[in-house]
């Protein structure tokens, strides 16, 4: 926090009226900043007297490193149900946790949370932190931000890991923001450097033209968000046992700026192809919304579900929540048939982690075959039916 | 309505390469462009100062040619243009934008809104926007695919979930990020682009901002990258050979286990 000298500050109240975060308080005559001060900086320019600096940031953070261990996940709660996404981070978590040996906590915000603790602990969370309280029923940026920014503050993980879904890539950037720690977005692995224990986070850059490794030596926490189906959930065991330890949040946390007030589920984006075993996923080379009706056909055959390239969602083929890649979802399914897809970085970026991928493209030099299993090369107006056909034989 | 619209330039994404032997981005003969979804950003902007009345001030924080983008945005409709630019700048991560950003923002004087992309292709982080806020020590709500109210103190959006959208009321002053849903960006006219040309660019150095030296450019930045390396290559590339029918077979053979 800020560094106030208590000689030079003659208590004028200043820069506790100008504190856009409500951080400084006077206490004896003299201005205090609390921890939720965020080195904006606005009270040193308001301050006449010259009182107020800022601390020497890396040297000061450096210094602390010690007093910051464990790993938080943030478990995504909404609507009464847990994102899969936090499931798979406990997966990772649990292997950093281990491998650094320290405790993984969960930190679940939302009301009327039932028993998703229990379901925590059992896919490997020691310790649940849990603020289940009716204003915390609606997602709302602010008061999501505070609770765990109150919390991280308070326990001092080294560590922080979220879901890169619609609620985590919107308020925990926040949170990274108001505690000065760095965050990296949409990782695809993390990993522990022997060295020294710093957190390594890959992720693609350029449209997935490269890949970036990341670390944040000189702060704590690390954080870092991952996309849903990057990292695989453990087991469940049952007979794990763990701390579940209520957390009642601060009233200026649970006061949000902003009101939930209605939320509407789109028929549309509750398919869901990031849950399927088998995609069958479809590219311009279909040329037009019949020629589409091809790949409907397969996946029907195969029990798949129906995945686009973006190419496609453009042309309004199909909807965009069936769209693969780095605008679109990620998917891990057993098995991914592209069919018609040239492969550009962008939808390979969404289903490389596919087990099996297949190919149908007519064209041998398409990028899709390099990250191809097993591939054909033909005319998918022929390929198609004929595998159909054959499925039907079986 | 006051409006600060946040742009930022960044290369064609589809044009960058790595090269393989130098382990470099290769940017040669890549466009500069204005991140598609800060487009969607400052044509909202213009449609409520039109609807409304009011000035739309765009800023970006970038090196000297990043003028190109704001003279785009003066063309589409924007009234006054900020290049934030200094060497002190370079390398900032998302925490150091933000700090900058927010003491640009800050030095501008008043606002009611603030206008943000939900993310900018380069790096695909969408994290300035709620940094920005949090620097402010205003709301935010991001990913917004609709405004639908107005008036001056408070708003109403559709902000979209993964399952669909929640709709959101809050108070001015606000930030929003916006994802293209919202709008049909306008293509400048003539009178916007010659508009654009004589438009005058407000320059910002760190000095101006009055910025700590901490928290800026690479020394403000607290993630580094290390490393940075093509993606890994997969698959076994089993290409089948033979006719169609043949072709057929195989493939169905291989992938019965996984039926
Ligand atoms: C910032 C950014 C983000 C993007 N995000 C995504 C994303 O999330 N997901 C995504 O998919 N794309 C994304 N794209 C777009 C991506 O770059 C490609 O343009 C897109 O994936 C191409 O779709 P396609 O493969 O269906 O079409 P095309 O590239 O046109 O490929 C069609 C393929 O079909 C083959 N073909 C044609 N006719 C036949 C036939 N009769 N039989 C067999 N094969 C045939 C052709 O040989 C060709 O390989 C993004 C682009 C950018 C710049
Ligand atoms: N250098 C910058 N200058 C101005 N605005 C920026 C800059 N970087 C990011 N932004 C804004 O923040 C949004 C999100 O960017 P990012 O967090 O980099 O994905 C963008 O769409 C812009 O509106």
């Amino acid at each position: 926090m800020i560094n106030i000298d208590k000689d030079l500050c003659i208590g004028c109240g200043i820069c506790e009226s100008q504190c856009p975060f409500s951080a400084i308080s006077m206490v004896d005559g003299k201005a205090k900043a609390g921890d939720n001060c965020t080195l904006c900086g606005t009270c040193i320019e308001h301050c006449e007297q010259g009182a107020i600096s800022m601390p020497d940031l890396t040297k000061a953070v450096q210094a602390d490193f010690g007093s910051w261990q464990g790993i938080f996940v943030y478990a995504e709660f909404r609507k009464g149900v847990l994102a899969g996404v936090s499931l798979e981070l406990l997966g990772i978590g649990r292997k950093l946790a281990d491998k650094k040996g320290v405790k993984l906590s969960a930190v679940l915000i939302g009301s009327n949370t039932g028993d998703t603790d229990k379901l925590l602990i059992q896919h490997g969370a020691d310790v649940v932190y849990k603020a289940d309280h009716p204003s915390l029923k609606n997602f709302c940026e602010d008061s999501y931000a505070a609770v765990l920014g109150d919390l991280v503050k308070e326990h001092k993980p080294e560590i922080v890991l979220a879901g890169a879904s619609a609620i985590g890539r919107s308020f925990i950037p926040a949170v990274a923001t108001k505690l000065h720690a760095g965050l990296t977005a949409d990782c695809t692995g993390l990993e522990i450097r022997e060295s020294d224990g710093a957190l390594l986070q890959t992720r693609p850059a350029f449209g997935g033209n490269i890949m970036a490794t990341i670390v944040c030596e000189n702060h704590r926490p690390q954080m870092a968000t991952v996309r849903s189906k990057v990292m695989k959930a453990l087991e469940p065991d049952v007979h794990r046992t763990g701390d579940i330890i209520l957390v009642e949040p601060a009233v200026s946390a649970l006061t949000s700026k902003i009101e939930v007030l209605e939320s509407v589920e789109s028929e549309g984006l509750k398919v869901n192809i990031q849950e399927a075993d088998i995609l069958v996923s479809g590219g311009r080379g279909l040329e037009s919304a019949k020629g589409f009706e091809l790949i409907r056909q397969l996946a029907d055959k195969l029990g798949a579900e129906v995945s686009a390239s973006r190419a496609v969602v453009d042309a309004g083929w199909i909807a965009y929540p069936h769209q693969v890649g780095q605008t679109g979802k990620t998917v891990a399914p057993k098995l991914y048939i592209a069919v018609g897809i040239s492969g550009a970085i962008q939808h390979v970026a969404g289903m490389q982690s596919a087990d099996i991928i297949v190919a149908i493209n007519r064209d041998a030099d398409a990028p899709i075959f390099d990250v191809a299993d097993f591939g054909i090369v033909g005319d998918l107006f022929e390929v198609l039916p004929k595998l159909i056909e054959k499925l039907d034989q079986r | 309505m006051k409006i600060i619209v946040c742009v930022k330039q960044v290369p064609d994404a589809k044009d960058v390469k790595l090269d393989p032997k130098t382990n470099t981005l290769s940017r040669e003969g890549v466009e500069s462009i204005m991140n598609p979804f800060d487009q969607h950003a400052l044509e909202e902007a213009v449609r409520i100062k039109e609807a409304q009345g009011g000035e739309v001030t765009v800023i970006t924080m970038g090196p000297p040619q990043a003028e190109a983008v704001l003279r785009d945005a003066v063309a589409c409709g924007a009234d006054n243009a900020v290049l934030i630019s200094d060497r002190a700048f370079a390398g900032s991560d998302t925490w150091a934008t933000s700090y900058t950003l927010g003491r640009a923002v800050k030095k501008l004087g008043e606002f009611d809104l603030v206008l943000c992309g939900k993310q900018a292709i380069d790096g695909d982080t969408a994290q300035v926007g709620p940094g920005l806020a949090t620097r402010l020590g205003i709301p935010f709500v991001t990913c917004v695919q609709k405004i639908r109210e107005t008036d001056g103190n408070t708003v109403i959006v559709e902000r979209m979930m993964d399952d669909g959208y929640d709709v959101v009321k809050a108070s001015l002053p606000l930030l929003l990020t916006v994802v293209k849903d919202i709008n049909e960006p306008r293509v400048p006219s003539l009178k916007g682009k010659m508009k654009a040309k004589k438009a005058n660019i407000t320059m910002l150095s760190a000095a101006d901002l009055e910025a700590e030296a901490t928290c800026i450019g690479l020394p403000g930045s607290p993630t580094q990258v290390v490393n940075v390396f093509p993606p890994e290559p997969r698959g076994n590339k089993e290409i089948f050979t033979g006719s169609v029918d043949e072709q057929v077979d195989k493939l169905v053979a291989k992938l019965t286990p996984y039926l």
